[in-house]
């Protein structure tokens, strides 16, 4: 017989997994959510099952066990992080030091060969420059 | 994204902090076709304004499974905000996106907008 505390931990682990899957594969295309309103109620229905499982066990005067606190845990701490993450988005723009107008600013840097690159290189050609935040 | 900029002879070049063994490694794994410049201690960031302090960055080093990274270490760095300058043939800036949320990039649609107003009446 399925015993109802295990299979709420593991239902809340699965939201929270879930969601975390569906949240990174908008990254490749570009399409992530501005407000990621869905993923985080999942993660927080992920967090509400694990309560309840432990509230279950609790209750039922059990030992609470590794098959729920496994999954219990994994879903709370996924979704802390899931809404850490979220609370650490903002750039603090407002620095900038190029406007639209201007000649671009020349500089030297290496190439992902270590081959040297200086700007003038570009002279005559149209570019987009696009400054990221480096490699995961 | 990369045939319409073909179109407008617009090339790609992307810079980040990364040293040369991270954006070489990254290249690979990736599939990236981009050249990409290497600016680990930060001067060309610095000098364009564009540092975001104490940013923080998950990465997976180099470790992954079956070729999908997963990002695993979560560490505080100064890094570039995402941002995306489009340059004439005369080197001058004809266009500059920045992103208040660095998750958010600029959209291939704002990209084209932006591309076929500075070149498209040339």
């Amino acid at each position: 017989m399925l015993d109802a505390p295990i299979v709420l931990a593991s239902a809340g682990a699965l939201a929270v997994l879930g969601s975390w899957v569906a949240y990174l594969a908008t990254i490749p295309s570009g399409n992530v959510p501005a407000k990621p309103v869905g993923s985080v109620i999942a993660q927080l229905i992920g967090v509400g099952l694990a309560a309840a499982a432990i509230a279950l066990r609790v209750q039922g005067g059990q030992p609470i066990g590794a098959a729920v606190v496994v999954p219990a845990s994994f879903a709370t701490m996924m979704a802390t992080f899931f809404v850490f993450l979220l609370t650490q988005r903002k750039t603090p723009i407002g620095a900038i030091r190029i406007k639209v107008g201007d000649p671009l600013p020349p500089f030297a840097a290496q190439t992902a060969d270590g081959a040297p690159f200086h700007t003038d290189s570009l002279n005559g050609r149209r570019i987009l420059l696009k400054f990221f935040r480096g490699h995961w | 994204m990369r045939n319409d900029l073909e179109k407008h002879d617009v090339r790609v070049i992307a810079l980040s902090k990364d040293t040369v063994q991270d954006a070489a490694f990254h290249r690979q794994r990736d599939g990236i076709g981009l050249p990409l410049l290497c600016d680990p201690d930060l001067e060309v960031i610095r000098q364009y304004g564009l540092e975001h302090h104490k940013a923080l960055e998950v990465s997976t080093g180099r470790f992954t499974i079956a070729g999908i990274p997963l990002a695993l270490v979560p560490s505080i760095k100064t890094m570039a905000i995402p941002t995306s300058v489009l340059i004439d043939e005369q080197g001058v800036i004809r266009w500059i996106d920045q992103t208040d949320d660095y998750r958010l990039r600029s959209s291939n649609e704002r990209v084209m907008a932006a591309v076929k107003s500075a070149f498209d009446s040339c």
